[in-house]
């Protein structure tokens, strides 16, 4: 080995970390971080002042319902703990119904009852809940407890039944349907599908599967349970990637319908596919996630 | 043309402009103008020395006697005290150049203890001597006598004469006879001998202790027509000793320059010095036959510079904190919060750890200034430690919000005072001063672990913790440097600075540290999956 071949060796090499520093950082640069999304995104696309129309359901339901977007009827609603025994009697001769905090944030305090059963509903785990229990939870949330204000109001809708495909998915809780829109456009998009794990909620962190969706064709194309890439659903046995959404430009349609009527640039739109409904809005989020880029393998500046 | 997006980023890049210009003018005419003196914004040392002396008076007379140092050009002195028992009489004398601390009680018991504190603030020194100086033909009267000798510095003995001419260092200007006498005496062989060694022993020995070769020096210095004087005091170093140290100080045209044979100082001496008499005497001078002991013990401490306070003329914020009488820990704590909240905000905006609040963990670095970074971190662990303990056995009884704080406060102020109680009979000073932590700070901070813990898990409270006491960690850092306090104190428009990097930092839209593991699938060569 000369002499001079040693220094040229290093020079190559640090070119090379050098060329792959700067490889890193041109990969790194259309990512999305906290910062980026809200200077760029939530600053400047969604006035603050309107949150309160998505954060608060009921009120983002009159008004998506006013503007004729499909939505899960609305069976009740109580305004306070003074309205809570009309609310439940309201209530006897039902069933299949969601009760929701109107406030409330990451699935805390959502009540799913299916069937009645004697004197009480059961719940998708088939846990018993009686009319007392009800009044219970509904003063609860009138007092606040899932909210971050000391007072809440409490949303009844009517339960959503899933599509075959979703149902088939996971058939113990609901899979919904992530949109992210920006000035009409839809960005990227997921299906949230819960685990057992999760408690059958379909929030990521909660250890929900994010199943990625190509939103020209409708078809998931990759799968991801805490931040690892999987092709069925680990306890389901359900193959996640590759199948077809159901209803796929409706989706988006009524996503994208549901964004132009709040005054917000930027929203993750959740919704669940309905087998007699079809498509109709869960909620808004005016700061969504960034995992799905995680889910997608697609950051948000490529979206863009 | 211009996107509201793109006007929103010249708009800040203006206001930051304008931020960073104007402090910088304000500090560049403050320096040149109005003389501020930057160069001593670093903080200096403050000594604090403690000599703890023991005795067994049986019953009789007693008489203690040592010396108290003075002030003079590179040591200041203050906080003098002394506590011993009623039967003493204690007094400072002048006793020629020096000032002598003295005890006498009588009739004084077994087992006697006195203690004599005070402050140093000390500087280094270095003459220059210029190197054509001759001996002068004569000095003043008061100086004359250090050219005599003593019993222990034999002067006129043939054998000192002989090594002076040995030396070359009976002729020619004084710098090359300094020299040679430096050169001979710190090159003696180091002996550890705790007694007196006078001049011509040393010589002989060829090697002494630091008094032998001292006063070698002081003997060859006035055997060669320099006037000189041994020096006794301190080597100042956190801890504790019993042993004192000697050095010298030659006459050269009309100042007292000090020599240090024994650790090779020439013409200086280093800052932690600490002169406590001039001429050949003992330290202490007691009654014989008391069983005396003595120890020294030192604690150093930072202390903001003299000289950088008394620059700062313009808006002084310092003398209106003295005038209002607050104390300059107030005054460090309110000037070093902007800049804790900023070093939290890099913290959470640009690394991305998660932290109870923006400004909580600012506040309880400033907070743990009183107790130290190791014990504020130990009281903040036990206090919201036994506060969130509490907080989950209120849970069953379902109270109401108010009165659950108002449990919760008084729970954190009865666990301060059972750890203060505890470290107290533990000895642990600083752990007890867990009281100078705000109540409120306290009780925020354990709420939000509570919170936290049980809504997200013990997880995520523990990772929320550890990330405030990290974030803690380095804001004490910062928040503690005292060359940071007095430049802020002298310069406070660097606060507009801080708004300036605030503003940046507030559109900056880079991917935080921890983001980049986070998304690291989308990043990484050879993580990331080809699209389906």
């Amino acid at each position: 080995m000369s002499a001079a071949a040693s220094p040229r060796r290093w020079g190559g090499r640090l070119r090379g970390r050098l060329r792959g520093w700067l490889d890193a950082r041109r990969r790194i640069a259309p990512i999305y971080g906290i910062n980026r999304r809200n200077v760029e995104l939530v600053y400047a696309h969604n006035p603050r002042r309107h949150y309160p129309l998505v954060d608060d359901k009921i009120l983002c339901k009159e008004r998506l319902a006013a503007a004729g977007v499909p939505l899960a009827p609305t069976i009740a609603i109580c305004r306070g703990l003074f309205e809570v025994d009309a609310t439940v009697r309201a209530l006897a001769g039902r069933d299949n119904f969601v009760i929701k905090p109107a406030s409330g944030s990451g699935g805390d305090g959502i009540i799913v009852l299916g069937a009645r059963e004697g004197g009480a509903w059961r719940t998708p785990k088939g846990r018993p809940v009686d009319a007392d229990a009800i009044r219970q939870h509904l003063a609860n949330i009138t007092f606040g407890t899932f909210a971050k204000n000391l007072e809440d109001r409490a949303l009844i809708e009517a339960r959503i039944e899933p599509h075959a495909l979703y149902d088939a998915l996971w058939p113990d809780g609901v899979c919904d349907l992530r949109i992210i829109v920006l000035d009409g456009r839809p960005l990227l998009a997921m299906v949230r599908v819960p685990t057992r794990r999760s408690g059958g909620r379909a929030n990521l962190h909660q250890g929900g599967i994010g199943v990625a969706v190509d939103i020209d064709r409708g078809e998931t194309y990759r799968a991801v349970s805490k931040g690892r890439a999987i092709a069925t659903h680990p306890e389901s046995g359900e193959r996640l990637v590759g199948r077809r959404l159901p209803l796929w430009g409706r989706c988006v349609e009524v996503a994208l319908a549901a964004a132009a009527i709040v005054p917000l640039g930027y929203l993750g739109v959740d919704l669940c596919v309905d087998r007699r409904w079809g498509p109709v809005i869960i909620e808004l989020n005016a700061r969504p996630g960034l995992e799905i880029q995680n889910v997608c393998a697609r950051t948000l500046g490529d979206a863009l | 043309m211009a996107s509201p997006r793109q006007r929103r980023r010249s708009l800040s890049l203006l206001v930051i402009a304008v931020l960073v210009a104007l402090p910088l003018a304000a500090l560049l005419y403050k320096v040149t103008a109005l003389d501020y003196r930057i160069a001593n914004i670093l903080p200096q040392t403050q000594y604090r020395v403690r000599l703890d002396m023991a005795l067994d008076g049986g019953d009789r007379r007693v008489r203690v006697a040592t010396f108290a140092p003075t002030d003079d050009a590179r040591q200041q002195i203050s906080d003098e005290s002394q506590t011993s028992p009623q039967v003493f009489h204690y007094s400072v004398e002048a006793s020629g150049r020096n000032r002598q601390a003295v005890w006498v009680g009588a009739p004084v018991p077994d087992g006697v203890a006195i203690r004599y504190e005070f402050s140093a603030l000390l500087a280094a020194v270095r003459y220059t001597i210029a190197d054509d100086l001759e001996v002068p033909e004569s000095y003043p009267r008061a100086i004359r006598e250090h050219l005599q000798p003593t019993e222990v510095i034999q002067v006129d003995d043939p054998e000192i004469r002989a090594l002076l001419r040995e030396l070359d260092a009976d002729h020619g200007p004084i710098l090359r006879r300094l020299e040679a006498i430096f050169a001979y005496t710190s090159g003696l062989g180091a002996r550890a001998f705790k007694g007196t060694t006078d001049a011509v022993t040393a010589l002989r020995l060829g090697e002494a202790s630091c008094n032998g070769k001292s006063r070698l020096f002081v003997a060859l210095a006035r055997a060669s027509g320099i006037p000189a004087r041994l020096v006794g005091g301190l080597i100042l170093e956190p801890g504790s000793k019993r042993t004192s140290h000697q050095w010298v100080e030659a006459y050269v045209a009309g100042h007292w320059v000090p020599f240090g044979p024994t650790n090779g100082h020439f013409a200086a001496l280093p800052s932690h010095y600490l002169a406590l008499y001039r001429g050949d005497e003992a330290l202490f001078r007691h009654t014989s036959e008391i069983n005396f002991d003595y120890m020294f013990t030192t604690k150093g401490r930072m202390v903001p510079s003299v000289e950088a306070r008394a620059s700062f003329k313009a808006f002084n914020v310092w003398d209106l904190f003295a005038r209002l009488g607050l104390p300059f820990s107030l005054l460090q704590t309110v000037l070093m919060l902007p800049v804790g909240a900023l070093v939290v905000v890099l913290f959470r905006n640009v690394i991305g750890v998660p932290t109870f609040g923006t400004f909580l963990p600012a506040l309880i670095a400033a907070s743990a200034g009183a107790t130290g970074l190791t014990w504020g971190m130990v009281s903040l662990v036990i206090v919201t430690g036994s506060v969130v303990v509490a907080r989950l056995a209120l849970q069953r009884l379902q109270l109401l919000h108010s009165p659950t704080l108002a449990i919760l406060l008084t729970v954190v102020v009865m666990s301060m005072l059972g750890t203060s109680l505890v470290a107290d009979a533990l000895d642990l000073e600083e752990l007890a001063r867990v009281a100078y932590f705000p109540i409120a700070v306290m009780a925020i901070t354990s709420e939000r672990l509570y919170l936290v813990l049980v809504e997200q898990g013990p997880r995520e409270g523990a990772i929320q913790f550890g990330g405030t006491l990290l974030v803690v960690l380095a804001c004490y850092l910062v928040m503690n440097s005292m060359a940071m306090q007095v430049l802020v104190s002298g310069f406070p428009e660097v606060l507009l600075l801080v708004i300036a990097a605030n503003i940046y930092l507030g559109r900056w839209v880079g991917v935080r540290l921890v983001e980049l593991w986070r998304f690291r699938g989308l990043w990484r060569r050879g993580a990331a999956e080809v699209r389906a």
